[in-house]
């Protein structure tokens, strides 16, 4: 017997980088989650040439689930050429041959960070949101272990009580992206930090979510067709962003999540947000031909 | 189109990163076998932080990182991950550590010996300006003892344990792949024992130092005694698939066991790791000795100092917040400014 026999020949990385262990553990645990809609599953979380806190949580999952049919689209704040999607898209190209795309509706897979894309997401295709921060108890208990038990206990009374405080002091919720939201009347998630605009989209929605924090450690997902509904009080009802009638200064679309942008003369003016949808509005006032999705609010309203 | 072409992104990462390697310039073997001579604490505080023991690796790490600690110890972090894991070396005893440097603060003197071994310890600290002047500095030959010292000695805590002064913790049964492997699994809290030891193993050497210095002034309960420090190379035993058991090499390894009085038996912190770094394991051991009945949140209980003192997640994080958050920002601002205006109009209604 020898070295040669037992091991397979050298190549210099895994497809898709990680090796199959680390993918058989996302599998796994990827299971799990959806098994356990909301539920954070702890994983060993692998090392990628990322830095922790860049994304590295969502790209596990992505490396996990990406093949060479895949077609790949990465957003970072809605844009899909900010300097960090532009990385990370050309990672995941480099370490699996998959296509890429800015394209909404013609990705498989969606690696995104802190935004939902306006086009309505089809049972064919895969979010995978990045997470900084998977649980929604941190801001009123930090430690991890204590806020797991509260989990199994479904005891979520200092969240609402942190919700009726910030009404009692600010006249609102003052909550403003990471909306904590309850997912199949069980568990409480945080949804990452997209704004509240892009809560709702989760709510029974065709497409599978994986919510992945590759520094804490814990994945979590949204099943096809599952409840995500707001922590809201009956009598005060769960408020977007005041986007729905912002028009954007490039593209004239209007009733989407904005981009705020401070002028000199102390006014601000306004852009899309989600980066591609903003190109297909140019394109198309420019006559070239464009394909839209349906999107998830039409003027301005949630539908 | 009015939108900055995707490309841009990519040109400005790719010119970026050009910017950062042009000042360390062609990376050739011989920096790299100059770093590994000239650098070997820094190689040990990179091995063991990175978890991974391989001198030219580590070296080559600094060499392509132009020093910058976290971003060497994420490259080999990424590296190590992906290997294949051939064998599980034999467990290794304290007295079996082939022994440089091994001290007791606790007694005058303890079984086996004080052995002082290189350090800086006593050294007055004064630049050798000279060197920039062009006179090179030659350190003084080293004169061997007449008897050198055993190179195998037992810990002080067994001796301890034989007089009943000290409670040793249970053995470990586990063997092989059964060992916990904090690599690849989560940390959970209670953490296991292993887990425990192999985070601190890894931690960042600045970290531990802190939360255990926090401890030693007073946030902690428990004040260390150094019960023993040592600086060794340790046997890596392996099985070949034949049968055949042999040696794949030595390791630089420290370890620290620091001691307190607890009632009428002493308490025992332990930490080991890769590479030889002496506040890493003082500090670390601190902290373990600080960790049973530690407060929920206090720096020395247990799930604080692992969570804080992981040196990829906490620089990765750090480092995060130059990302964009605008997405983020908008929506908070969204919600000050609407309750700023429901104030507004709140304030207003009883004057109209």
């Amino acid at each position: 017997m020898s070295l040669s026999d037992l091991a397979k020949p050298w190549a210099a990385m895994s497809y898709g980088f990680l090796d199959a262990s680390a993918k058989r553990e996302l599998r796994r645990k990827m299971v799990k989650a959806v098994a356990v809609p909301g539920c954070q599953m702890p994983y060993a979380s692998r090392e990628v040439p990322m830095a922790r806190g860049w994304g590295t949580g969502g790209l596990q999952v992505s490396l996990t689930l990406i093949n060479p049919k895949s077609v790949v689209k990465v957003i970072d704040q809605g844009a899909d050429d900010s300097v960090n999607a532009a990385s990370i898209r050309r990672f995941l190209a480099r370490v699996s041959g998959a296509m890429t795309t800015t394209d909404t509706l013609t990705a498989s897979l969606i690696q995104s960070r802190h935004r939902i894309p306006e086009e309505k997401l089809s049972d064919n295709q895969v979010l995978v949101l990045q997470v900084p921060n998977p649980e929604p108890l941190r801001p009123v208990q930090p430690n991890m272990s204590i806020a797991r038990q509260m989990h199994a206990d479904a005891d979520y009374s200092r969240m609402w009580l942190q919700l009726y405080e910030q009404i009692v002091c600010s006249g609102r919720v003052m909550q403003g992206a990471s909306y904590p939201s309850l997912v199949n009347g069980r568990h409480v998630m945080t949804p990452s930090p997209i704004p509240r605009w892009d809560v709702p989209k989760l709510h029974m929605a065709e497409h599978l979510t994986i919510l992945s924090a590759g520094r804490e450690k814990r994945l979590f997902a949204v099943p096809p067709f599952t409840r995500v509904e707001p922590l809201v009080f009956d009598d005060v009802p769960f408020q977007v962003e005041d986007h729905a009638d912002l028009s954007c200064y490039r593209s004239g679309a209007r009733g989407f999540f904005m981009n705020e942008i401070p002028q000199d003369d102390g006014t601000s003016q306004y852009e899309l947000s989600d980066s591609e949808y903003g190109v297909k509005t140019i394109r198309d006032r420019e006559g070239d031909p464009v394909r839209f999705g349906e999107t998830w609010y039409k003027n301005g309203k949630f539908s | 189109m009015a939108y900055v072409a995707t490309r841009g992104g990519e040109r400005a990462i790719e010119q970026a990163e050009r910017l950062f390697r042009a000042e360390m310039g062609r990376i050739e073997k011989a920096r790299v076998a100059e770093l590994r001579a000239a650098l070997p604490y820094l190689i040990d505080r990179v091995m063991g932080e990175a978890s991974l023991y391989d001198e030219d690796l580590a070296a080559l790490a600094l060499a392509q990182t132009g020093g910058e600690l976290s971003e060497a110890v994420l490259l080999l972090r990424a590296w190590r991950t992906t290997q294949p894991r051939l064998a599980t070396a034999e467990v290794i005893e304290q007295d079996g550590l082939f022994t440089h440097r091994r001290i007791s603060a606790a007694f005058k003197d303890i079984p086996g010996g004080q052995i002082l071994g290189p350090t800086l310890d006593y050294s007055h600290r004064v630049l050798a300006t000279e060197v920039l002047q062009g006179d090179a500095f030659t350190p003084d030959p080293v004169t061997p003892a007449q008897a050198p010292a055993p190179a195998h000695q037992p810990s002080v805590s067994t001796w301890q344990a034989e007089n009943e002064l000290v409670d040793l913790p249970e053995p470990d049964p586990a063997k092989g792949g059964d060992i916990p492997d904090l690599t690849r699994e989560p940390l959970l809290f209670p953490s296991r024992r292993a887990h425990t030891l192999q985070s601190l193993a890894r931690a960042e050497t600045g970290g531990v130092l802190a939360l255990g210095y926090a401890a030693m002034r007073g946030y902690g309960q428990a004040h260390p005694t150094v019960n023993e420090l040592r600086l060794a190379e340790a046997e890596i035993v392996v099985t070949h698939p034949d049968g055949r058991r042999f040696s794949a090499g030595r390791v630089k390894v420290s370890e620290a066991e620091v001691v307190d009085k607890k009632g009428e038996k002493l308490s025992l912190g332990f930490a080991a790791t890769f590479g030889w770094n002496e506040i890493k394991c003082i500090a670390a051991a601190t902290l373990d000795l600080n960790s049973p009945g530690a407060e929920k949140g206090a720096p020395t209980e247990e799930e604080f100092f692992l969570y804080h003192t992981e040196g990829v997640e906490s620089s990765g994080f750090c480092i995060h917040f130059k990302l964009p958050h605008y997405v983020t920002f908008q929506s908070s601002l969204d919600a000050m400014r609407d309750a700023k205006a429901k104030r507004a109009a709140k304030s207003g209604e009883p004057a109209q």
